[in-house]
């Protein structure tokens, strides 16, 4: 653990609040009328993945917890845990699916991801913006639905269904946006 | 200088792809139109005070902003932006200008990184004679009023929807007191948070209050710092979430350094703030009018400018003259401009309706 103060406050960083592992998902400063700064935040808790608001008085110090980013694979899902190996020491983690949130749609068995760690447990992990999926599923003959300008629905490999262009086919991989869930393109045939 | 770079979003680039955008940017004159007329027909006085000044009334909670006026002889005179037209106002009301508003720019330092603030911002004060600060509200009432029948062109000339909220503007707001809302929401007597001796607002009983709440509290902290903590956490989430805009009045003393003092409790100033769907757009306070008691105020806020490292700024020695030469019973309010831009127009974040937004990246 390490003392920082407000000011290092960024998206994304873990920090212990009311002696809990917490990211800290949203900060903004504040100055209430006649009243000094404060910096207003939303902080996601890692156990129950419930998110709330807190406001620190700001220059206040808080804990921060201090992760490091390791590369592991992600093996499989058991019981809304995910768990991830590192394939040099085959040393195991295994990481609620809660923490992870909508991004436990793209998550692939076998691919290797940035788990973050602290004191041996996982915490989280980094999400790749775009990722890439092979479509199993997607009805050929489809005309298209107009309202979403002549795009069709498939199935991606790990079960998720997204939007894509009429000219996509059934076993191409194509890319993801992780965030938005939106079509960004198809893998060039060349990089198998 | 820290090599952090500033920027102007390009905000300004979007509305030529976007013309819907152009729509955010248009509330602003509605509102400033309907607010010129509302104080038209309330007979007001239209003014318009410096932005740049050589010395301004010392408020520890804020951070100004500093800058040099360079002469004919290349001499360099330290000067500094408004952080508010207060003082200017006041000076004119002294001299006997009666009831007037102005609409102008404000600098704020020290504001960045947040949807509610910007460093420059435009703030409207209007300040009525022989009133108090329940004439204000009673103003503040009638103004939205006016404003949301300007502004909407339906039937519910009364209702706007602002993120997924309905707020309803007609009469009567919600009023609560700091005293009442921290009973009810943060479950604190008010009497436990002060001391009973000369200085009642060391910061000693309130902290005891707040670290069994489980907030961090050190020795350094002010008592308006531990206030404002448990306002901010416990009370303000729940301030007018019926849809109903509410005003929240009756400050303690160090938060109303240019207020009244209660005369009923003068652990209280006749102040008051109101907000509209979670949105803070008002204070304004039955105005200080004693000139000792200002004095000791100016010399406490300088105080607190200095042990907390801020900017040095130069006291505005003619504002205490204003208040020596008579400063008229009245009461003064600055709104927000921006934020009823943010509220009229349903929009989250103050960068959204300035088409050039400050921005630190």
């Amino acid at each position: 653990m390490s003392k920082i103060t407000t000011s290092d406050f960024q998206k994304g960083k873990f920090i212990e609040f009311k002696n809990e592992p917490c990211q800290i998902v949203e900060y903004q400063f504040v100055n209430p009328g006649k009243g000094s700064a404060f910096v207003r935040t939303k902080l996601k808790n890692l156990k129950s993945g419930r998110v709330q608001e807190f406001t620190y008085k700001s220059g206040e110090v808080v804990e921060e917890i201090p992760v490091s980013a390791k590369e592991m694979q992600f093996l499989y899902k058991q019981n809304e845990e995910l768990i991830f190996m590192d394939p040099r020491t085959f040393e195991q983690v295994s990481l609620p699916l809660s923490y992870i949130g909508s991004f436990s749609k793209f998550i692939k068995e076998g691919d290797i991801y940035q788990v973050l760690v602290y004191d041996g447990q996982a915490l989280g992990m980094r999400y790749p913006q775009k990722v890439r999926l092979k479509i199993i599923e997607a009805d050929e003959g489809a005309k298209g639905d107009t309202v979403m300008g002549a795009k069709k629905i498939v199935t991606l490999e790990t079960n998720v269904k997204v939007a894509v262009p009429l000219f996509v086919k059934q076993g191409e991989t194509i890319i993801v946006d992780s965030d938005t869930g939106e079509y960004v393109g198809r893998e060039s045939q060349k990089n198998y | 200088m820290d090599r952090v770079k500033l920027r102007y979003m390009k905000n300004w680039q979007k509305l030529k792809n976007n013309p819907k955008l152009w729509e955010k940017i248009f509330v602003r004159e509605k509102i400033i139109q309907s607010i010129r007329e509302f104080f038209f027909i309330e007979k007001f006085h239209e003014v318009e005070t410096p932005l740049l000044v050589p010395a301004v009334i010392p408020e520890s909670y804020l951070e100004i902003f500093e800058t040099y006026l360079i002469d004919r002889k290349n001499k360099k005179h330290k000067m500094f932006l408004t952080a508010s037209p207060e003082s200017s106002i006041k000076k004119l009301l002294a001299v006997g200008i009666g009831n007037c508003f102005e609409i102008t720019k404000s600098f704020r330092n020290n504001e960045t990184d947040s949807d509610f603030h910007n460093p420059e911002f435009t703030i409207l004060e209007w300040y009525r004679t022989n009133a108090t600060y329940e004439n204000l509200m009673d103003d503040c009432e009638k103004l939205l009023l006016h404003i949301s029948n300007k502004l909407i062109n339906n039937n519910n000339q009364n209702k706007i929807v602002y993120q997924n909220k309905l707020i309803d503007f007609s009469s009567p707001w919600e009023r609560i007191s700091i005293k009442e809302a921290f009973k009810k929401y943060a479950n604190i007597d008010f009497n436990d948070c002060i001391t009973r001796n000369k200085n009642p607002f060391n910061s000693e009983k309130i902290s005891v209050i707040a670290k069994k709440k489980g907030y961090v509290i050190e020795k350094n902290n002010t008592w308006e710092q531990v206030f404002n903590q448990i306002f901010l956490n416990e009370v303000e989430p729940h301030l007018g979430i019926s849809g109903k805009p509410i005003i929240i009045f009756d400050y303690p003393r160090p938060m109303a350094a240019l207020a009244k003092i209660k005369t009923d409790n003068p652990i209280f100033a006749e102040r008051f703030e109101f907000y509209i769907g979670g949105l803070e757009l008002g204070d304004g306070y039955s105005e200080l009018t004693s000139l000792k008691e200002q004095k000791e105020r100016f010399n406490s806020e300088m105080k607190l400018i200095k042990n907390q490292n801020k900017i040095k700024i130069k006291k505005d020695l003619d504002f205490l003259n204003a208040l020596k030469s008579g400063l008229p019973k009245c009461a003064g309010i600055a709104v927000g401009i921006d934020r009823l831009v943010m509220l009229f127009s349903n929009s989250k974040t103050i960068r959204e309706i300035l088409p050039f937004p400050l921005e630190v990246s």
